[in-house]
């Protein structure tokens, strides 16, 4: 303890560390009636780190070769040591961190603070969703199996609905007429260069949003103001004065989220690990055979049941387009400054309205 | 007092829990990282003795490392380590001076690995190998 101690005063002379202690941690005040949900970025940044580390550790024995790649990742899972925990931590990580990207995603949603002055928080966020919704689909072809390789045709083919430049879209998407080795060589790169790099740096600018901006009170129960009282003319930093400091405070809420993640995703990883693969992702891709039941990853049901419904593609497309746009336009078009869920019915009825009905969509998609 | 210890014995415990748990996480990472022994090579390589004329040398992967077999002018067989004692590199046969010459550092060696000239400090690691019915079995 008192090397510690040492330690820390030796770095205080030199690069004022108990100052930036002061300022971000203990000092670093939030609202008091914050609530679990605020955790869930945290959570979400240990995920995307675990990712990169897992992923990482594949990358040293995984090959992106349509001849190699199965086996390079059928080595992993059966010969090597532990390769299966790596694997494993990997694509349910994955799903995962869709998982609690949605629920972040809501807590923002319900407690309304995506509004003014957090529209950048919110907009950052929702290419954040987007990029990791490809980040997955990249990654879901490269064990090169029957059933990533079906997905993936199934997926890139949907841009073929897209008028004049769809199917021109389709084979630029593949690098080729069908999924094929140029597929696998383009996804690859999105996979572990360009996409981890794009997400690494809005997550920065996400934070940064954050920090400039200071956190949104929660707005529910009695001491607090629940309408905005941000003023459009003047920049001004959200402080709480008199509120409860991020360390310890805060930080123990964050640790307990944490832990209740890690719970659970080590319960899929050791009790439930076929959870995520049917028998065809055990299967070599086979240009030749479609397997009988090709369905998408279960985030991506919905968007395939709405697909389906339409009478015609596009019009399908169409519509997921502008719930999307509407989604991520949400901050410019619901102005009004209430903050409190409570006191906005419709808000109430089309957020509940919406989760279920996209609830429903991947429940039918799932058992169509 | 009391209730530092409590305190104490809290801390005490909190870093026992963080210890183990960042031993589960490194501990498989490095089984993972960590070199397979069993794709070492086998211990025992046979070459049909018509297959190595008198003054040439024969390399091949021997426990997972280079090996070198060598027929004297005079016909003895040597089984030697290609492995150069100086800084690792493979030594090359030069059949014409009948020795084995390290390029890296001009280092030079018997057919039986003994040192000549240059900077090795040892001489090769002998094979065991034998010579029965035609076949030559090294390890
Ligand atoms: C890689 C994905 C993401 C990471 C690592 C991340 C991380 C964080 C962190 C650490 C915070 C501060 C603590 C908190 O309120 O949770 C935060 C806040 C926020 N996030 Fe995210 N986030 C991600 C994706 C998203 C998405 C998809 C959205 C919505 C479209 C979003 C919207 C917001 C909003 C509006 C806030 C401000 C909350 C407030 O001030 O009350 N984020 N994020
Ligand atoms: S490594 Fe062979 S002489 Fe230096």
């Amino acid at each position: 303890m008192a090397l510690i101690k040492r330690l820390y005063n030796w770095l205080d002379l030199r690069i004022g560390a108990k100052e930036i202690v002061e300022q971000e941690l203990t000092g670093y005040l939030l609202p008091r009636n914050i609530n679990e949900w605020y955790s869930l970025g945290s959570v979400l940044l240990v995920i995307f780190t675990l990712q990169v580390v897992t992923g990482l550790l594949l990358l040293v024995y995984y090959v992106p070769d349509a001849e190699k790649a199965f086996k390079s990742v059928t080595y992993i899972m059966n010969e090597l040591p532990y390769g299966w925990l790596i694997r494993l931590c990997h694509a349910v990580g994955s799903n995962m961190m869709v998982a609690v990207l949605i629920m972040h995603m809501l807590s923002t949603l319900f407690m309304k603070s995506y509004k003014s002055p957090r529209e950048l928080n919110w907009l950052t966020g929702f290419l954040l969703f987007t990029l990791v919704q490809g980040i997955s689909l990249t990654g879901y072809l490269l064990p090169w199996s029957q059933l990533s390789f079906w997905a993936t045709t199934v997926a890139t083919n949907s841009a073929a609905a897209i008028p004049v430049v769809g199917p021109y879209l389709v084979e630029f998407l593949r690098g080729s007429k069908l999924v094929g080795p140029a597929t696998l060589g383009r996804f690859f790169a999105l996979h572990v260069g360009v996409i981890p790099a794009v997400i690494a740096g809005l997550i920065g600018a996400h934070l940064f949003c954050l920090k400039r901006t200071g956190i949104s009170t929660p707005p529910f129960g009695d001491q607090v103001e629940t309408g905005s009282h941000w003023n459009p003319e003047h920049y001004r930093y959200e402080s709480h004065p008199g509120g409860i400091p991020f360390f310890p405070n805060y930080a123990l809420q964050d640790l307990t989220s944490i832990g209740v993640y890690f719970a659970v995703f080590l319960a899929v990883v050791f009790f439930a690990p076929n959870l995520l693969f049917t028998p065809d992702a055990f299967i070599p891709a086979n240009a030749f055979q479609t397997p009988a039941h090709i369905k998408p990853e279960w985030y991506f049901l919905a968007n395939y049941q709405t697909l389906k419904i339409f009478p015609s593609e596009l019009l399908g497309l169409s519509v997921q387009a502008a719930a999307m746009t509407f989604l991520a336009l949400l901050p410019f078009i619901d102005r009004s400054p209430e903050r409190n869920p409570f006191k906005r019915p419709l808000f109430l009825v089309c957020f509940f309205g919406g989760f279920l009905l996209w609830v429903g969509l991947s429940v039918w998609g799932h058992y169509s | 007092m009391e209730n530092n210890g409590r305190r104490k014995f809290l801390g005490v415990c909190l870093a026992g829990a963080s210890a183990a748990a960042a031993a589960a996480a490194v501990y498989p990472v490095f089984r993972y990282l960590a070199p397979r022994s069993d794709q070492q090579g086998s211990n025992k390589v046979e070459f049909a003795e018509s297959d190595l004329p008198a003054g040439e040398a024969k390399f091949f992967e021997y426990a997972g490392s280079s090996a070198v077999l060598v027929k004297t002018s005079a016909g003895a067989v040597v089984a030697l380590s290609a492995v150069c004692t100086h800084l690792g590199c493979i030594v090359q046969w030069e059949k014409d001076k009948q020795d084995f010459l390290c390029p890296c550092h001009a280092g030079r060696y018997t057919p039986d690995g003994t040192v000549v000239s240059g900077p090795p400090p040892r001489p090769l690691a002998k094979i065991p190998v034998s010579v029965a019915n035609g076949k030559i079995t090294v390890g």
